[in-house]
C-alpha cells in the first residue's frame, strides 16, 4: 500500500491498475441550523479516474466538498483514506493528505507573483531559514511548462487571465502532492479554448494517477471528461453511473427527479413604441467602445458574448459605477448621466448583479431585510413618520416569498442559508415590489439549478410582460434564446451582431461571438 | 480511537447552540457575576441606590459618546476622533460661555453643531477622498487636540464659570434624576430607535453589512456613511460639553480617555446578544460593565495603575468576544 502511494506521488508513472480507493466518504450527515444538507452521501474516488459529481443547487455539493476539505464538520458519516479511517478537521490535513481543492473564485492572492502564489504555506527553505527562490523556481519551471502556464513566474497574479490562474492553482496542487484535485465549476468564467486547455490537463493528470473530482452544471463536459459520475440530489447521492452509455438526458432525469423539457418555447414580440432606454455611442475605453442600442417596454433584449467582451462594463456604465467617455443615454427621451448608482436607482433603474452572495445579499440578514432593501420608502408607518412597518414589511416578504416560489421556513432566516437559486429569487424579489422601469439581470442564473433556471425565466418574462423593459447579460449561450425577444452580441467592446425573431440561436449567438472577436 | 476525537471535534448541535447562547449571554452573565460579588464583597457600600446612581451617572458621559461611536462602526468604519473632539468642545463651550459671554443654551447649539461639523469632514474625507477611517479620523483628531491648545494655550479655562452651566451636569431637573442620566437615556433611546425601528436604520445596516450590496439596491452608501460619522461627532460634543460642565472648567485633553473605554464599550456591546454585530443596547451594556468594573475597583481601593491595566484587558476581551460571535454567525 504505502509504495503504491508513493507511485502515485510520481506524476511520470502511469497510472495503476488497483481499483481501490483512494478516498471513500460513507453515509456522511449534516445540518445547518434546521436544513439537513447532506443526508448519508456515500462517494468513492479511485486513482486516476475524473469522477463528475453534478446536482442542482441546494442537493449538497458545495457542502460535501466543504467535509471534504475539512472547513464543516459531519454530525455522523466516515470518511476513509487509503482504506483508513481519518478525521479531517481543519483544512490543512487535508491538504497534508494530499487533496487539493481549487474553487470557482480562484483562492490566490493578486498581489503576490505566480511563484509565491505557487509556494504559498509550503516554501522551501535554505539552511539559513531564508526562503530558497532559486531551487523553487528550478523545480516549479518543468510543471509551469507542462500546465502550459505562459506568464512569468515572477508575473503578478493579478495581471493573469481567470484560466492562466486556474492552471496556476492546478500547479499549487500539483507542487504540494496531490492525488486529489477537487475542481468546482472549473469552466465557468474560461472561453471555450481555455476550457479545451483546461481538459487536456485534466486527462494528463488523470493518466498520471491523479484523481480529480469535477464539480460541474455543464453536463456536456461533464459526459465528455468523467469516467464516473455521482448525482446528488436533495443531500443525497442518488445515483453512480459508469461513464458507458450515460446520456445528458439520463444525467438531467437524476438531477431532476422527474423529466422535465430542456428549454421551454417562448412567444417573442416586436418591441414598439419609443424607447424606454435609449443608448447612443456609448464608450469607456478600453472595454466599451462605441455602444448604441435602446430597450422598450415590455421587451427582455439579452446581451450576449465570450466572457470579456465589455458587457459588465456597459452595465457599469448604466447603472453610474463608472463614468462615461463619451455618449450619451436618454431615458424617455430626457438625458441620462448618473454619477453614481443612486441616481440610476432613482431614475428607474434596477440592477442584479452577477456576484450575488457579495454584491446582492448581506448573507447574515434576514430574508425579509433583503428584500426591503430597495423599497424601504413603501414600507414606513406613514410618509411623515419614516419608522419601519415590521406588519408591512412581513406582509410584503411573504407575499414576494410566495409569489417567487422561495423555500424557506421563515422571512426571518438568514438569507446566506438558502440555496444558489433561491438566494437569486430573493435578489430578484426586491426589485420587484419596487417594479422599476428598467430592470438589468447579470448573469441571472449562474450557478442555479436547472428547475429554478426555469422559474426565474419565466418570472423575467413576467415582468416583462407587465410593462418592465428587461435587460439580461450572460455568457451561456443557452440562456438567451430562451429568454429573449432580441439579442445583441458583443465583442471587443462593441455590438457586432443584433439578433431578432426566428434568428436568435445558440448557433448565432456563438458564431457572432467569434467572429466579432476575430474582426 | 476516532471516536475520541470526534467527541473532541464534532460538537453536537445541541452544544453548539449551547455555546452560542453563552457566546450572547456572556457579557450579559459577566455583569450580573460583577454585581453580585461586588455586593457580596462589599455589602455596605457596593449595592445601594446612592451607589448605583453614582456610577450610572459617572457612566453616562461615556455612554452618550460610545452610543455616537456605535453609529461609526455599525457603517462600517472607525472613528478615533471623538476622545479629541470631546476634550476641545469642552475647551470651546467655556470659552463660548465665558470669554465670549454667549448665553449658555447659544453656545449649547453651537458647539453642537461643531459637532456635526467635525464629523462632516471625517466622513467626506473618508468617503470622497478615500481615506482610511483609521488615519482621517486620528488626523483629524490630532489637529483638533492642537486647535484646543490653540484657544486655551494649555491653561484651563476655570474662571468665571456661571453656576448655571455647572447645573447642566450636575442638576436634577426631572424627578431628582440626575441631568446626565437623563440626557444619556433620551440620546440612547433616539439612536436605538434610529438604528432599529426607522428607515434610514435599515440602510445603515445594510451598509455596515455590505457596502456593495447596499449600493447597488440604490442606497447612497457614503452620505449613510457620513451620517454615521456626524452622529458620532454631535455626540462626542455632548459628551465634552457636560463633562466641561461637570469638571466645572475647560480642560485640554481632559476628554481624551474617553476614546479607549467607548471602544471598549462598543465591541463588548457587539457582543452582547447578538453575533458581533453593533448595537445601541449592546453598547449601553458595555459601558454599565466598564462602569461597574471601575466602581468596584474604586471602592476596594486598588492602585490608580490598575485601571489602566483592566481598561486595556476589557478592550482585548471585547474584541475577542465581539469576532467570535462573528464566526458563529458565519457558520
Amino acid at each position: 500500500m504505502g509504495a503504491c502511494v508513493l507511485a502515485m506521488n510520481d506524476l511520470k508513472t502511469a497510472a495503476p491498475e488497483s481499483t481501490l480507493p483512494f478516498l471513500t466518504a460513507t453515509g456522511i450527515w449534516k445540518s445547518f441550523g434546521g436544513a439537513q444538507a447532506l443526508k448519508g452521501v456515500s462517494l468513492d474516488l479511485r486513482p486516476g479516474e475524473v469522477h463528475g459529481l453534478v446536482g442542482a443547487n441546494g442537493a449538497g455539493k458545495s457542502t460535501l466538498i466543504k467535509v471534504l476539505a475539512g472547513l464543516v464538520q459531519p454530525d455522523r458519516g466516515e470518511i476513509q483514506l487509503g482504506g483508513k479511517p481519518i478525521v479531517i478537521d481543519t483544512p490543512h490535513k487535508a491538504t497534508a493528505n494530499g487533496m487539493s481543492f481549487i474553487h470557482q473564485d480562484v483562492a490566490l492572492v493578486p498581489s503576490m507573483t505566480v511563484l509565491q502564489n505557487i509556494m504559498l504555506g509550503s516554501p522551501k527553505k535554505t539552511r539559513f531559514g531564508l526562503v530558497d527562490w532559486a531551487a523553487i523556481a528550478r523545480d516549479v519551471a518543468p510543471l509551469a511548462k507542462r500546465l502550459g502556464i505562459r506568464a512569468s513566474l515572477d508575473a503578478k497574479v493579478m495581471t493573469l487571465s481567470t484560466a492562466e490562474s486556474w492552471m496556476v492553482s492546478i500547479c499549487r496542487a500539483l507542487v504540494h502532492k496531490a492525488r486529489l484535485i477537487v475542481m468546482d465549476e472549473p469552466t465557468a468564467s474560461l472561453s471555450v479554448g481555455e476550457c479545451e486547455r483546461l481538459f487536456g490537463i485534466i486527462e494528463d493528470l488523470s493518466r498520471s494517477g491523479v484523481a480529480i473530482v469535477y464539480v460541474s452544471h455543464r453536463l456536456d463536459e461533464v459526459l465528455r471528461l468523467c469516467d464516473r459520475v455521482t448525482v446528488l440530489r436533495d443531500g443525497s447521492s442518488i445515483a453512480n453511473f459508469d461513464r458507458a452509455g450515460l446520456s445528458q438526458q439520463v444525467l438531467v432525469e437524476a438531477i431532476v427527479g422527474h423529466r422535465e423539457q430542456v428549454g421551454t418555447e417562448i412567444v417573442r414580440r416586436v418591441p414598439a413604441g419609443q424607447p424606454v432606454l435609449s443608448i447612443s455611442n456609448l464608450t469607456r475605453q478600453p472595454k466599451v467602445r462605441g455602444i448604441s442600442f435602446s430597450l422598450h417596454r415590455g421587451e427582455v433584449l439579452g446581451i450576449g458574448g465570450l466572457v470579456g467582451a465589455g458587457r459588465s462594463e456597459l452595465v457599469k456604465l448604466i447603472y453610474g459605477a463608472d463614468r462615461v467617455d463619451t455618449g450619451s443615454m436618454t431615458i424617455d427621451g430626457q438625458p441620462f448621466a448618473p454619477r453614481n448608482s443612486t441616481q440610476a436607482y432613482r431614475a428607474g433603474i434596477g440592477l442584479v448583479p452577477e456576484e450575488r452572495r457579495s454584491e446582492g445579499l448581506l448573507l447574515t440578514k434576514s430574508i425579509a431585510f433583503n428584500l426591503s432593501l430597495a423599497n424601504l420608502c413603501s414600507l414606513t408607518l406613514s410618509s411623515f413618520l419614516p419608522m419601519m412597518s415590521s406588519r408591512k414589511r412581513n406582509a410584503m416578504s411573504l407575499a414576494t416569498v410566495a409569489e417567487l416560489a422561495i423555500k424557506t421556513a421563515s422571512i426571518h432566516a438568514p438569507v446566506g442559508r438558502l440555496s444558489g437559486g433561491n438566494q437569486q429569487k430573493v435578489v430578484i424579489g426586491r426589485w420587484l415590489r419596487r417594479g422599476p422601469r428598467i430592470l438589468i439581470l447579470d448573469e441571472p442564473t449562474r450557478g442555479v439549478d436547472i428547475g429554478a433556471r426555469a422559474e426565474i425565466h419565466r418570472l423575467i418574462r413576467k415582468l416583462a410582460e407587465n410593462g418592465m423593459a428587461v435587460l439580461v447579460i450572460s455568457s451561456e449561450p443557452d440562456e438567451l434564446p430562451d429568454l429573449c425577444d432580441r439579442v445583441l452580441v458583443m465583442a471587443e467592446g462593441k455590438v457586432v451582431t443584433e439578433l431578432a425573431g426566428d434568428g436568435i440561436s445558440r448557433a448565432a449567438i456563438v458564431a457572432a461571438s467569434y467572429v466579432g472577436q476575430a474582426a | 480511537m476516532t471516536d475520541i476525537v470526534l467527541s473532541n471535534r464534532r460538537l453536537s448541535p445541541q452544544a453548539k447552540r449551547a455555546l452560542s447562547l453563552f457566546a450572547r449571554y456572556a457579557t450579559i452573565i459577566g455583569l450580573a457575576g460583577m454585581l453580585i460579588a461586588f455586593s457580596l464583597l462589599s455589602p455596605k457600600a457596593f449595592p445601594t441606590l446612592g451607589n448605583f446612581t453614582n456610577v450610572i451617572n459617572q457612566a453616562s458621559l461615556a455612554m452618550i459618546i460610545a452610543g455616537g461611536l456605535t453609529m461609526a462602526v455599525i457603517v462600517g468604519e472607525l472613528d478615533l476622533s471623538i476622545g479629541f473632539a470631546a476634550s476641545l468642545h469642552g475647551v470651546f463651550v467655556t470659552g463660548l460661555v465665558v470669554r465670549h459671554g454667549l448665553p449658555i443654551p447659544a453656545a449649547i447649539v453651537v458647539i453642537l453643531l461643531m459637532g456635526a461639523l467635525i464629523g462632516l469632514v471625517n466622513g467626506l474625507i473618508v468617503t470622497k477622498a478615500k481615506v482610511n477611517s483609521v488615519i482621517a479620523t486620528l488626523g483629524v483628531g490630532t489637529i483638533l487636540t492642537g486647535l484646543a491648545f490653540a484657544y486655551s494655550a494649555g491653561v484651563p479655562i476655570v474662571a468665571g464659570v456661571p453656576e448655571a452651566f455647572l447645573q447642566l451636569s450636575l442638576g436634577r431637573w426631572l424627578f431628582g434624576i440626575p441631568n446626565n442620566i437623563v440626557i444619556m437615556v433620551a440620546v440612547l433611546a433616539s439612536l436605538w430607535l434610529l438604528v432599529e425601528k426607522s428607515a434610514i436604520g435599515q440602510e445603515i445596516q445594510a451598509v455596515g453589512g455590505n457596502p456593495a450590496a447596499a449600493r447597488l439596491a440604490g442606497i447612497n452608501v457614503d452620505r449613510i456613511k457620513i451620517l454615521g460619522f456626524i452622529l458620532s461627532g454631535v455626540c462626542a460634543a455632548l459628551t465634552g460639553t457636560l463633562l466641561a460642565s461637570r469638571l466645572g472648567s475647560g480642560t485640554t485633553s481632559a476628554a481624551d480617555s474617553y476614546l479607549l473605554t467607548a471602544f471598549a464599550a462598543v465591541f463588548l456591546g457587539s457582543a452582547t446578544l447578538r453575533d458581533g454585530e453593533f448595537h445601541i443596547i449592546g453598547t449601553f451594556v458595555g459601558a454599565l460593565i466598564i462602569a461597574f468594573a471601575f466602581n468596584g475597583l474604586n471602592i476596594f481601593g486598588a492602585p490608580t495603575y490598575s485601571q489602566y491595566i483592566l481598561q486595556g484587558a476589557i478592550l482585548i476581551i471585547a474584541v475577542g468576544l465581539s469576532s467570535m460571535g462573528r464566526q458563529m454567525a458565519e457558520n
